[in-house]
């Protein structure tokens, strides 16, 4: 009967992104990602696979949270009540025909089965022996992240007002 | 029962990518950007882990996983830093007004 | 880790450390960004001399990447240790000359960056044995060579010569990522030793496209036929990074490939002519357009093509040890003869020689080194072009046909025409212009080793055939002999009528007024070699439909978001449908 948690889990996870996307004020919104990620990180669990489901939970239910709650705070908070760019009909042609042509083609052919016991490696050995490259290369785009990041945030302090917008980083 | 969880995650995801996928063409915020690109990678997550468990490989599904997230932090650092400096120059987040790179 | 294996990592390393350190060190203070510069070149050139004492033929790896990539595996053999050598020790040189000549540019972090990113990449290309590999060295070279065309991102003439030669060089590149992705599919690997032990692991009917492939990409690297527009176009770069990439290193990447992948390919039927005919009417074609070319880079990049047809010409011919022994002659004394032209336009401040002449009394170190270089691309006896040029002509003598061996020659005589008209038209004659002085000292310290390499790198013949032999290359066929041995072999009857025709070419200048009768019967010719025979013609069509597609296609853009991404999922959807329906 456990199959019941996962539909719960399943269902939670879509209304909290439904939700987040539609909120008028983006601070609900970023608290309903925050929920949406939390359900992800159960599921994950769920599928027997706890360490990512904390780290699913820590980083995407936390971090991200509160770089969302930080940006916001800094970029402003207006409600936003604008009605769609695009003509109405085009975004749910698009969505809907996307998720109908991969559902059809995935779970059409996906067959009912036990679910097979584990016997690959444990998470731990996979991720530091033969995953290491992907390790080193994590650390390589958080790094770059940051350098980034602090980059962009220098942009605005250095240059003086007359100085055209959009002149060239040297570091391209 | 449980021979239906593998159709039961698979669903999720496909329907978190067509949520951020609508939320991308139906969003004028910025920042909601951010945010549709994030649920679209819980999805993406959510097939790897389950690719691990089906092929007997959690360890496997597990890591792939943890690059996913890792990588896509840093796309949701990046994106919010240039939300907040779009907002510093050109004064608003909305879409509309960020038109800069046409004809 | 065994020595070949922490040398070969130095001489990569050292210079990709270096450009970390220069850009991260940013442009504070020139000086810093000037010392930092030169220390790492240098130690990456010693790094690479080093190299020299541990050849030999067993793959250093490095890592395994597992699945399609392969090993990471370097092999220290002959022709990659000495293209290494001499992509450092050229890059050192044109590091030093830097300082002088970019004295007080602006953004030189960005310069030192991209210069020593390249030494590193070119240093990988040459010692790596997976293709896979090669192919990324290889576009990075292409990356920072339009990166440092374009130095000068104010000038929209630098900038079109930048992407201009991306542009042809990228399409060569397919080449040899085709030739990678075939190699992989038939034998399971990208390690390329494989395909020059065995050729016929690849099936009779797929080789030539690999061979012909490698030729389009080696054609379009190194400036041959039809490729050759991108050359002249990319003297838009300061002199130094001309001298470095455009005659010293980069350019001699294609033929690189085609000595490295002769003996899997000289089977295949049609390759070697094809090779063979390509240097040769690129030899001829970019010998005429220096005869009449004003700008003094102009003449030197149309030599340089001129001269990669001649070692193209002997791959082509199976005369693998003469093209490289003139690739190496080629690379010291051309990088020399760019470098002196860096400081006489430095002096000068033009690129055109008809505001020069006469510079001679005012640049006395300049003109003496120049002239040095000039008699080595002329083919003047004792000097290194000499020997290396009439190793080449023999090795055409004996395995091409004799038509092609007479046209090789007339280029022989049209090189030392034009050589002696860009001599006499700089440092002699009456002075249109003024020199602000003779070459720097930092142009000096970088001028002297490359002439006095001008006057002796002959002698290293028999050490250079001993590199290149067996021990390290098992599979090109090349036998170690003496530097006697090899120079006797120059010295006989078809030397003396190469010489003659040499002597013809120098003596047609003197005397040109007397054959002006003739200079106006060809003028037909001279105009269609200023017109680089009609090639900028279809380049610049070809610009012009791109463009015009480019405009109609404009309406697209909106520049709203949610625009782009209905574009972008559209075409998910049409993949997916193709997927799901064919599947």
């Amino acid at each position: 009967m456990e199959i019941i948690w996962y539909v719960l889990a399943a269902a939670g996870a879509l209304v909290c992104a439904a939700l987040a996307i539609s909120a008028k004020r983006l601070l609900v919104s970023a608290i309903w990602l925050a929920g949406c990620s939390a359900l992800v990180a159960l599921l994950m669990y769920l599928l027997g696979a706890p360490e990512i489901a904390v780290i699913e939970l820590s980083v995407g239910a936390g971090l991200v949270t509160v770089l969302f709650v930080f940006a916001i705070n800094i970029a402003g908070d207006e409600s936003t009540a604008l009605p769609v760019a695009l003509p109405k009909p085009i975004p749910w042609i698009l969505a809907i025909g996307l998720l109908a042509l991969v559902g059809w083609m995935v779970l059409s052919k996906l067959m009912g089965g036990e679910m097979p016991p584990d016997y690959g490696e444990t998470f731990y050995a996979t991720l530091w022996t033969s995953r290491y490259l992907d390790v080193l290369l994590q650390v390589a785009i958080i790094f770059t992240g940051v350098l980034g990041m602090m980059g962009l945030l220098a942009e605005g302090k250095k240059r003086p007002a007359a100085e055209a917008p959009g002149s060239d980083e040297e570091h391209s | 029962m449980s021979n239906y969880i593998p159709h039961i995650i698979l669903g999720v995801a496909i329907l978190l990518l067509g949520v951020g996928i609508y939320a991308l063409l139906a969003t004028r915020n910025l920042i909601k950007v951010i945010v549709a690109l994030q649920i679209m990678v819980k999805g993406a997550m959510l097939v790897l882990v389950l690719a691990g468990k089906m092929t007997a490989q959690p360890g496997l599904g597990q890591t792939l996983a943890l690059t996913v997230i890792v990588a896509d932090t840093i796309v949701a650092v990046i994106g919010l830093t240039l939300a907040v400096q779009i907002r510093r120059r050109f004064g608003s987040l909305d879409v509309k007004d960020l038109t800069r790179l046409k004809r | 880790m065994s020595t070949p294996a922490i040398l070969i990592l130095l001489t990569l390393g050292l210079p990709w450390l270096g450009a970390l350190v220069v850009w991260a060190a940013g442009d504070r203070t020139e000086k810093l960004s000037h010392t930092l510069a030169v220390i790492f070149a240098v130690l990456s050139a010693v790094a690479g001399l080093g190299l020299l004492l541990q050849t030999g033929s067993e793959p250093v790896q490095l890592a395994d990447l597992g699945g399609v990539f392969g090993p990471i595996s370097f092999v220290p053999d002959g022709l990659g240790v000495f293209l290494s050598v001499v992509a450092t020790f050229i890059g050192s040189l044109a590091v030093i000359f830097s300082v002088n000549y970019m004295h007080g540019e602006k953004q030189l972090s960005r310069y030192y960056a991209y210069m020593l990113f390249f030494i590193g990449a070119m240093v990988g290309l040459v010692l790596t044995s997976n293709m896979l590999l090669m192919f990324v060295f290889w576009e990075i070279t292409a990356l920072c060579s339009y990166a440092l065309i374009s130095f000068n991102s104010d000038d929209p003439k630098a900038v079109a010569g930048g992407v201009k030669a991306l542009i042809m060089t990228q399409i060569g590149g397919i080449g040899l990522l085709l030739g990678a992705l075939v190699l992989y599919i038939y034998t399971g690997q990208m390690d390329y030793n494989i395909l020059l032990a065995n050729p016929a692991a690849i099936p009779a009917q797929l080789l030539p496209v690999m061979a012909f492939g490698f030729l389009v990409a080696a054609a379009a690297k190194s400036a041959q036929f039809p490729f050759q527009t991108w050359l002249p176009d990319a003297m838009e770069a300061p002199t130094p990074i001309s001298a470095l990439i455009h005659a010293a290193t980069m350019v001699n990447a294609g033929v690189y490939l085609l000595a490295r992948f002769y003996p899997a390919f000289h089977e295949v039927p049609g390759w070697t002519f094809s090779v063979m005919l390509v240097g040769l009417i690129t030899a001829l074609l970019a010998a005429l357009m220096a005869v009449v070319a004003n700008d003094l880079k102009r003449v030197l990049a149309y030599s340089t093509v001129s001269q990669l047809g001649y070692m193209v010409y002997a791959v082509g011919s199976g005369g693998i040890f003469a093209s490289q022994f003139h690739l190496l002659s080629h690379s010291v004394f051309k990088a020399l003869l760019f470098l002196a032209a860096g400081a006489v336009i430095h002096a000068v401040g033009t690129r055109d020689m008809r505001q020069m002449g006469g510079l001679g009394k005012q640049m006395p170190f300049t003109r003496v080194v120049f002239i040095i270089g000039a008699l080595a691309l002329a083919g003047i006896p004792v000097l290194n072009g000499f020997w290396s040029k009439e190793l080449v002509l023999e090795a055409g003598l004996m395995h091409a046909p004799i038509w092609s061996y007479v046209l090789m020659l007339i280029g022989a005589g049209l090189t030392a025409f034009y050589t002696y008209r860009m001599v006499t038209m700089v440092f002699y004659g009456e002075a249109h212009g003024h020199a602000h002085g003779d070459a720097g000292t930092a142009m000096k310290i970088a001028l002297a080793p490359l002439a006095l390499g001008a006057l002796t790198t002959w002698l290293l013949a028999g050490p250079f055939a001993k590199l290149l032999s067996a021990e390290t290359l098992p599979y090109h066929g090349i036998e170690a002999a003496s530097t006697f041995h090899i120079l006797e072999e120059v010295i006989s009857l078809p030397t003396l009528i190469a010489l003659a025709v040499v002597a013809l070419g120098l003596l047609a200048w003197v005397f040109r007024s007397k054959l002006a009768g003739l200079g106006r019967a060809l003028r037909g010719l001279g105009w269609a070699a200023e017109n680089s025979f009609g090639f900028e013609a279809i380049n610049r069509g070809i610009v012009r439909g791109v463009s015009g597609a480019a405009e109609g296609l404009r309406i697209t853009q909106t520049g709203l978001l949610n625009w782009n991404v209905v574009g972008i999922v559209a075409g998910l959807l049409i993949v997916i449908a193709i997927l799901a329906l064919g599947a």
